[in-house]
C-alpha cells in the first residue's frame, strides 16, 4: 500500500445553503507537491483550511498519516499553514517569529537559536533575525512565513496562495525556490492557487476543483494533455474546444463529426451516437494552402477547410484565427520557420490534425 | 485640519494657478481658523485657569482678616510638602485610584474583547453606543444612584441580603468608592481596549493556533501584547479622573476614604484658603504630568508595532 500522508474521504463542508466542498476524496502521497487548483469559490481554500483544522467537515473524514482528525484543533495537528498575507507577528522580531512554534514545543533556547539560524539560511535570509517584519519586503516576509512553518517539521505544509501578493518576476523566482525547498526538506506540500501556470511549474500532482468537487486529479502532464472534463480543458487554457458526435467506432479509433467535418481520432471505448467534446492544442494544428476536396492526407491526418480570419505575430510562432464552416472557430499556432509558409487574412486554408493529437473529452 | 484643507485645495485646482484661493476667501482665513480657534480655546479654558491657579498658589493669607494677599510666598508649598497629613492623603489617593483602575481593567478587558472580537461587526456599533450612553447622564446623578443601592436596607440588601457572608451594607466604605469609580469611568477603559481588539488581525490568532498555541497561550503571546497599547491608553485615561476626583469619595466614601480632591475642595470651599488649595492643585497636576512622562518613557507603546 502506498504511504499516504493525507487522505480525504467524502469530505463535505456547507456554508448555509452552499456546499463549499462537496464530497471530496483525495490521497496524497508522502513527500509530494500537490496543488489544489481552481477558480475562486471552487472550495480549494476551504479544503486546505479543513486539513489544517481551521474548519471542520460536516461529513466525511480527514486522515493525517492514517489517523482520523475529527474535530481536532490546529494546535493539536501536525500540519502547518503559510498564510496568504504571511500573518507574521508584528510585535516579535524575525528570529522570534520563526522560533515561535519551537518555543511552544518547549525546545531549549540554544537549540531554538540554532534551528532558527538554519532556517534563515535555508530561505536565504541570513543575518536578518533581529529585524521586525515591517522592515522586510513582501518577498522576504514570505520566506520568513515559510521558515516559521518549516522549522516545526510538520507532516504536511499547507500553502494558501502564498505568492498572490508578489509581483510577477518575484513570483516566478519564488516558485522555483519553493520547489527547491520542498525537495530539500522532503515534506508533503499542499498548495492552493488559481494560477494554472504556477500549478504546472511546481506540482507533482494537481487536483483541479470546481464547485466544491475535484474535477480531475493527476500529474501536471496528464491534466494538461488529457483533461477529463471540458471545465478542466478550459481552465488549463485550452483555446480549441469543439462539440462533437461519434459517428462510427471500432476497437482503437473512432470517426467523429465535428464542425462539419469527419475526423478520425485514436480513442477507445466510444460508441456511435456519443456526444463528446474535442480538444486540440493550437500548436498541434497544421496549416496548408487549400488543395483538393478530399479530406484525407498522406499521413492519415484529417481536417477542415477553413478561412484565415486574422493572424497575430507572437515571436516564435504565428497565431492564426480560423473560421470553420458553421460559425465555429479555431486557433492555430504555427512555428515561424525560415522559408515556412505564411497565410494571409481571408485566404482559404486546409487545417490538418493527426488522430493522436486530438483529445476526446467525455465529461 | 490645516494640512487637509491645503491638500484639498491643491488637489482641486490641479495645474491651474495654485496660489489663488477658492471661493474668494483671503488666503490667511483657513490657517487662522483651523489653527487659531483651537489654540484660542485651549488658552482660554486650559492654560489661563492653570496660570491663575499657579499665581494664587504663591499668595498668602492675612492672619488677622483671613483675606488673600497678593504677594509672593512659598509657604503654601512648604506646608504641602512637609505635612504628614497631605502625604498620607496623597498615598491614599494613589491607592484608591490605582485599585479602581486595576478593577476597571479586569472588568473592561473581557467586555472590550467580547465586543471587538466575538460580536458580529455589524452589531458592534449599537453595543458601543450602549457603552457610551451612560456618559450622557450626569456623573453626579449616577453616583447618587449608588447610594440607594449600597445603603443599609438598600436595593443590594433587598436583592442579595439572604446570601450568608455577603456584605451588602457598603455605603460609606472603600468598596463603595471603588464601585462608584469603576461604574462612572468604565467607558474610558473599554473604548481604547475595544479599538485595539478590533484592529487585531484574526489571521495572527490562526497562525498562533497553527504553530501549536492553545487558546490561552495564544492570548498571552499574541492577543495581549498586541492589545497592550489599548490597555495602556485605558489605564491612563481611567486613572487620571479618579486621581483628581472628589465627588465619588465625598458621596460614597467614609471619613477614611477622603482623597486629595476632597482636601483641595475643602480648602477652596470651606477653609477659604485659596492659596493653599491652589498649591495642592499645582502639586497634583505636576505629579500627573511627571508621572505620565515617566510612564510613557518606560511603557514604549511604539515598540509593539515595531
Amino acid at each position: 500500500m502506498v504511504d499516504h500522508d493525507v487522505a480525504l474521504r467524502e469530505v463535505t463542508k456547507r456554508f448555509g445553503d452552499l456546499a463549499a466542498v462537496d464530497g471530496v476524496s483525495l490521497d496524497i502521497e508522502r513527500g509530494q507537491f500537490l496543488t489544489l487548483l481552481g477558480p475562486s469559490g471552487c472550495g480549494k481554500t476551504t479544503t486546505l483550511r479543513m486539513i489544517g483544522g481551521f474548519e471542520f467537515p460536516d461529513t466525511g473524514e480527514i486522515y493525517l498519516r492514517g489517523e482520523p482528525m475529527g474535530r481536532r484543533p490546529p494546535y493539536r495537528r501536525d500540519t502547518s499553514m503559510v498564510f496568504q498575507n504571511y500573518a507574521l507577528f508584528p510585535h516579535m522580531d524575525i528570529a522570534a517569529n520563526i522560533g515561535y512554534g519551537l518555543r511552544e514545543r518547549k525546545v531549549a533556547k540554544a537549540e531554538i537559536a540554532r534551528r532558527v539560524e538554519g532556517m534563515l539560511a535555508l530561505v536565504e535570509l541570513p543575518g536578518l533575525g533581529g529585524r521586525r517584519p515591517k522592515q522586510l519586503s513582501g518577498g522576504q516576509q514570505q520566506r520568513v512565513a515559510l521558515a516559521r512553518s518549516l522549522v516545526i517539521e510538520p507532516t504536511v505544509l499547507l500553502l494558501d496562495e502564498p505568492l498572490g501578493a508578489l509581483d510577477l518576476k518575484l513570483r516566478r523566482q519564488m516558485q522555483l525556490e519553493l520547489k527547491r525547498i520542498q525537495r530539500e526538506v522532503g515534506i508533503t506540500f499542499i498548495y492552493v492557487t488559481h494560477d494554472q501556470e504556477e500549478a504546472l511549474t511546481m506540482s507533482d500532482r494537481i487536483a483541479v476543483m470546481n464547485r466544491g468537487r475535484v474535477e480531475q486529479y493527476g500529474s501536471a502532464e496528464a491534466i494538461f494533455e488529457r483533461p477529463a472534463t471540458r471545465f478542466v480543458a478550459d481552465f488549463m487554457g485550452a483555446s480549441n474546444i469543439l462539440d462533437a458526435e461519434v459517428v462510427d467506432a471500432d476497437a482503437g479509433s473512432a470517426r467523429i463529426r465535428v464542425a462539419g467535418a469527419a475526423l478520425t481520432v485514436s480513442e477507445a471505448g466510444l460508441r456511435p451516437g456519443d456526444r463528446v467534446a474535442l480538444m486540440v492544442r493550437p500548436e498541434k494544428l497544421r496549416l496548408t494552402a487549400a488543395t483538393g476536396p478530399d479530406g484525407t492526407m498522406a499521413d492519415g491526418a484529417t481536417g477542415w477547410d477553413a478561412t484565415v480570419a486574422a493572424r497575430v505575430y507572437k515571436g516564435a510562432t504565428m497565431a492564426y484565427q480560423l473560421g470553420l464552416p458553421g460559425g465555429h472557430a479555431l486557433v492555430a499556432d504555427v512555428a515561424n520557420a525560415p522559408g515556412g509558409a505564411r497565410f494571409e487574412p481571408d485566404q482559404p486554408v486546409r487545417v490538418a490534425l493527426r488522430p493522436n493529437d486530438a483529445v476526446v473529452i467525455r465529461g | 485640519m490645516a494640512t487637509s484643507t491645503l491638500g484639498r485645495r491643491s488637489a482641486g485646482t490641479g495645474a491651474a494657478p495654485a496660489r489663488r484661493p477658492p471661493r474668494g476667501l483671503p488666503g490667511w482665513v483657513a490657517p487662522v481658523a483651523s489653527i487659531g480657534v483651537p489654540v484660542a480655546v485651549l488658552v482660554a479654558f486650559v492654560l489661563l485657569p492653570l496660570v491663575f491657579v499657579g499665581v494664587y498658589s504663591f499668595y498668602s493669607l492675612n492672619e488677622m482678616s483671613g483675606l488673600m494677599q497678593t504677594d509672593f510666598w512659598v509657604g503654601n508649598y512648604r506646608e504641602v510638602l512637609s505635612s504628614d497629613i497631605y502625604r498620607r492623603v496623597l498615598w491614599r489617593t494613589f491607592q484608591i485610584a490605582g485599585a479602581a483602575t486595576l478593577l476597571a481593567l479586569v472588568v473592561a478587558y473581557p467586555m472590550a474583547y467580547a465586543l471587538g472580537a466575538l460580536v458580529d461587526p455589524r452589531r458592534q456599533g449599537v453595543l458601543v453606543l450602549l457603552v457610551i450612553v451612560p456618559f450622557w447622564t450626569s456623573y453626579i446623578v449616577r453616583t447618587f444612584s449608588w447610594i440607594g443601592i449600597l445603603q443599609r436596607d438598600g436595593f443590594l440588601q433587598d436583592a442579595l441580603g439572604w446570601v450568608p457572608g455577603l456584605p451588602t451594607d457598603l455605603l460609606y466604605s472603600r468598596a463603595a468608592v471603588l464601585i462608584g469609580f469603576v461604574h462612572v469611568f468604565l467607558p474610558l477603559m473599554i473604548l481604547p481596549i475595544y479599538a485595539s481588539v478590533r484592529n487585531l488581525d484574526r489571521r495572527l490568532l490562526e497562525a498562533a493556533h497553527d504553530l501549536g498555541s492553545p487558546p490561552w497561550r495564544t492570548f498571552l503571546r499574541v492577543t495581549l501584547p498586541l492589545t497592550l497599547p489599548g490597555v495602556v491608553a485605558g489605564l491612563v485615561l481611567f486613572f487620571i479622573p479618579c486621581f483628581g476626583s472628589f465627588v465619588t469619595p465625598q458621596l460614597l466614601g467614609g471619613t477614611g476614604d477622603l482623597m486629595m480632591g476632597n482636601v483641595i475642595a475643602t480648602q477652596f470651599g470651606e477653609a477659604f484658603n485659596w492659596p493653599l488649595g491652589a498649591a495642592l492643585s499645582i502639586v497634583m497636576t505636576l505629579i500627573v504630568v511627571v508621572g505620565l512622562a515617566i510612564f510613557f518613557r518606560f511603557a514604549d507603546v511604539d515598540q509593539v508595532y515595531g
